[in-house]
């Protein structure tokens, strides 16, 4: 009988952590819509940003985020795709394999403040660029490079053995079984990795603080050096610290609502996909 | 297969390389970027507890300590949830509604930290400060906001971790077990549990690195007050106090200050290169329990 | 889809190579940046200028860039001192004085219900030292002091210091907790018990927080009105400077001379700080 009494008890335990979990993200949109709604109207989106946050809208905050992404996006896909097929093809098993697994638990752990600081040291200090796109998107996209190279060595991993073989047999060099069997096959892996690392890099300021991005003013970047941009998580931050009228607070939950709302979106369009993946590669 | 020069591996490599460069690079820069700082401070840097820039004083031991201690009680907190959240999920939940968990959970992780610290300032500091009233607390701003704040951060991480641990044990174990009578919470807790425990500890350690790493969010809740060195070393005053952490001395305006004065500055890149060998070291000894894969 | 990436990478290395001169990049204290920001925002729409204001740093943040070249004007809420002007010998800076700002000692609700409506310099003293902990010593509640010093750099916190110490490098050094940007310092102290902090004037609203009057040593009490300010009887009041590089130019001369318009003027007057005209 105490048996029983204990499963349904710890059942019922752990059934309440997760539920505590889950309710955590339902507190945490609840909050949010309910103070940011009335912000969202059509001209949140294409206005800009006027009188210090308290008016106007986010237009080149969602342009700069945009920006900032792209790059991040431009910059990790060769590295990943890199790092996935030489650990996928290339390499084996050994010493160079585990090397570069432990690089990228090592870039997956990395503080982001980190990032920035070193951002600060490489681009502003030593290139000379000032704040510039281009160092935000770049340190972005090493932030998000774990999540895009697993998915895409997950995906690799999990493509039939019998393509590879049945190519070779047919004559075909390495470099023409990656081109023609492997890239083609493992898009998706590309694609959903990008989606998540991205929802990630969106919503990070630390990299970007110092290297890219600015309060207001910036508006299209037209060079490298000394271009700036606005972007989404810097706006809240610095609303959050420093707004002069009430009116600010219904923008900063606004903004905060578009941008859990990006990052969402982003993440929702990979999620099934990637889980998938991910539990077929780790459990048959 | 023929080796011959290949394009596609030629790319391979070197953006690979400049992958690993890039950490390197990290590294390097910030060791040489340091020197001045342990030149003029040496070990004090560590252990010194007092941090005045104006009078080129550096030690960095009350943030340090500020970090284990939010790191820690973040872990503390968020361990037991997620992990028996994902017993939950791995052992009784159906495998059509585990995939809806795990998305929300997925989701909850993706959540930008500046919307964490955003809710935090607001909401949490006052929850707090309300909780804490007994111990007279000074204000909502302690090393306790910050920790639960990154307890909630970084409970995704530790749940998803422990679910494919837990989802690393072999069916065929849980059958047998199961044939021999027991329930599924008994096979949960002394098959399942027993089994992934290097994995489960390896989710932890994970979850722990970020702790440490995250800055924003803690920035707005932890009070960012310099020297806090309890009298006692294991009291739990620290907590309820206001206090600083690496990440968020890093980004206050200090590194703004500090930037064109070689010696500050130095102290400022010093403190990032302790908190970058913390968080690589704890990646690595994670990453050498569970070699199976990066979240 | 990687053609169309490489397309874009292509673009956005095209449009790299055109470089944009006449960008006016503007950087400071963010007292200033309210009627500054304005002010810009005003000129983009009007004269379609380029420029570009942040606030990192505070005000030492806009002497720096300023001094290392990287903007054309900087905002201060605070004199260059001849520290600042020692570690950049290459800039000249010019103050360009646009208005007036007063820092008031601003308590929560609870101190000023519980009877403090004053505070003596040498009280501010006792309490930055350390020597005085509970509002009880201060004639309030038994209430222990929740005290949020500005963090370094601000320009409010150097007006303290200057008034408390006559020169905010004696002051001592302390650790408190800190707060930066004005709502965080006005969020904070609204919401919790026994709270002092350092604030602009025209941020003390009078009914979240409270402005402190100063009690002279006449013991006649001083509270930061517009007309002690303007009369410096008011003791912790500041300037507000715009910084440029010589006698602006170009950009920086346009957007200078509309702060200091009738337009730029009534900006520095909306945000709550004393115009010019107002301190003849």
């Amino acid at each position: 009988m105490s048996r029983k009494l204990l499963h349904h008890g710890f059942r019922a335990f752990t059934a309440l952590c997760a539920l505590l979990a889950c309710s955590i993200l339902g507190w945490l949109i609840f909050a949010i819509a309910r103070r940011g709604w009335p912000a969202i109207s059509w001209q949140f989106f294409t206005e800009q940003i006027r009188l210090v946050g308290a008016s106007g809208g986010i237009f080149y905050n969602l342009i700069g985020t945009g920006i900032l992404l792209l790059t991040a996006f431009i910059t990790s896909s060769p590295m990943a795709l890199s790092l996935a097929l030489l650990h996928g093809v290339y390499l084996r098993e050994g010493r160079w394999k585990r090397a570069l697994e432990t690089l990228l638990y090592v870039i997956n752990g990395m503080p982001s403040i980190v990032c920035g600081i070193f951002g600060l040291i490489v681009f502003v200090q030593f290139l000379g660029w000032g704040k510039s796109w281009l160092s935000g998107g770049f340190l972005l996209g090493i932030i998000m490079l774990p999540t895009v190279t697993v998915a895409l060595m997950e995906r690799i991993a999990s493509l039939p053995v019998r393509y590879v073989e049945a190519a070779t047999g047919l004559g075909l060099r390495q470099s023409q079984i990656i081109w023609s069997i492997i890239l083609p096959q493992s898009l998706s892996g590309l694609v959903t990795g990008s989606l998540l690392g991205l929802a990630r890099a969106a919503g990070e300021i630390a990299p970007i603080m110092f290297t890219a991005t600015i309060f207001a003013g910036a508006t299209i970047p037209h060079g490298v050096k000394e271009s700036p941009v606005l972007s989404l998580p810097y706006h809240i931050f610095i609303l959050a610290q420093d707004s002069f009228d009430p009116s600010v607070g219904a923008k900063v939950w606004g903004t905060a609502l578009v941008m859990i709302g990006l990052v969402f979106v982003l993440s929702l369009i990979a999620l099934p996909a990637r889980l998938k993946m991910h539990e077929e590669a780790h459990h048959d | 297969m023929q080796r011959r020069f290949s394009f596609t591996r030629l790319f391979s490599y070197s953006f690979s390389a400049l992958a690993a460069g890039t950490v390197v690079a990290m590294f390097v820069l910030l060791i040489l970027q340091s020197l001045p700082v342990w030149q003029h401070e040496g070990l004090s840097f560590l252990t010194g507890t007092k941090w005045f820039y104006r009078q080129q004083q550096f030690g960095a031991a009350p943030m340090i300590l500020g970090t284990m201690i939010t790191a820690f009680t973040a872990l503390l907190l968020a361990a037991p949830l997620g992990i028996g959240a994902a017993i939950f999920t791995s052992e009784f939940l159906h495998p059509r509604l585990r995939l809806t968990v795990k998305v929300v959970i997925e989701l909850l992780a993706g959540v930008p930290s500046v919307i964490y610290g955003l809710l935090g300032v607001l909401f949490l500091r006052n929850w707090i400060y309300d909780l804490l009233t007994p111990f007279d607390p000074l204000s909502g701003d302690t090393l306790l906001t910050g920790a639960v704040l990154l307890a909630v951060m970084i409970l995704p991480t530790v749940m998803t971790l422990a679910d494919d641990a837990l989802r690393g044990v072999p069916v065929i174990q849980r059958h047998a077990a199961r044939g021999l009578g027991l329930n599924s919470s008994e096979v949960a807790l002394h098959i399942a549990l027993p089994q992934s425990v290097r994995g489960l500890l390896a989710a932890l350690l994970l979850a722990l690195g970020r702790a440490l790493g995250e800055a924003i969010a803690v920035f707005l809740v932890v009070g960012r007050q310099d020297n806090q060195w309890p009298y006692r070393l294991l009291s739990m005053q620290p907590l309820i106090q206001s206090g600083q952490t690496i990440t968020t001395k890093l980004a206050s305006s200090e590194t703004n200050i500090a930037y064109g004065y070689p010696l500050h500055w130095a102290a400022i890149c010093g403190l990032a290169l302790v908190l970058m060998v913390m968080v690589a070291g704890i990646t690595l000894i994670s990453a050498s329990f569970s070699r199976r894969h990066v979240p | 889809m990687i053609k169309t990436t490489f397309q874009l990478l292509l673009l956005t290395s095209f449009t790299a190579s055109v470089v944009h001169a006449d960008t006016l990049k503007i950087n400071g204290s963010t007292t200033v940046n309210l009627p500054a920001a304005e002010a810009a925002e005003i000129l983009r729409a009007e004269k379609k200028m380029d420029i570009q204001v942040d606030i990192q740093g505070g005000s030492s943040g806009g002497i720096s860039m300023l001094g290392e070249g990287l903007v054309q004007v900087g905002m201060a809420s605070k004199h260059v001192n001849e520290e600042d002007r020692a570690k950049f010998p290459k800039c000249e800076f010019k103050e360009i004085h646009i208005g007036e700002d007063a820092v008031a000692l601003i308590v929560s609700a609870d101190v000023w219900e519980g009877g403090v409506k004053s505070i003596t310099k040498e009280q501010v003293k006792g309490i930055y030292e350390g020597a005085t902990t509970n509002w009880k010593q201060l004639g309030g509640p038994d209430k222990r002091i929740a005290f949020f010093n500005k963090e370094p750099g601000r320009g409010t916190w150097e007006v303290f210091a200057n008034w408390v110490y006559g020169d905010h490098k004696k002051a001592p050094q302390v650790s408190f907790p800190e707060v930066g940007g004005n709502e965080e310092t006005r969020n904070k102290v609204a919401s919790t018990r026994g709270a002092l902090s350092q604030l602009s004037s025209s941020w003390a609203d009078g009914k979240t927080v409270f402005a402190l009057n100063i009690k002279a040593e006449s013991g006649e009490l001083i509270p930061p009105t517009n007309e002690n300010i303007a009369t410096k009887k008011y003791p912790l009041s500041r300037p507000l400077f715009l910084l440029t590089n010589g006698e602006p130019l170009g950009e920086a001369k346009t957007f200078v001379d509309f702060v200091l318009s009738e337009r730029g003027q009534a900006l520095v007057n909306k945000h709550g700080y004393l115009k010019l005209a107002d301190l003849k």
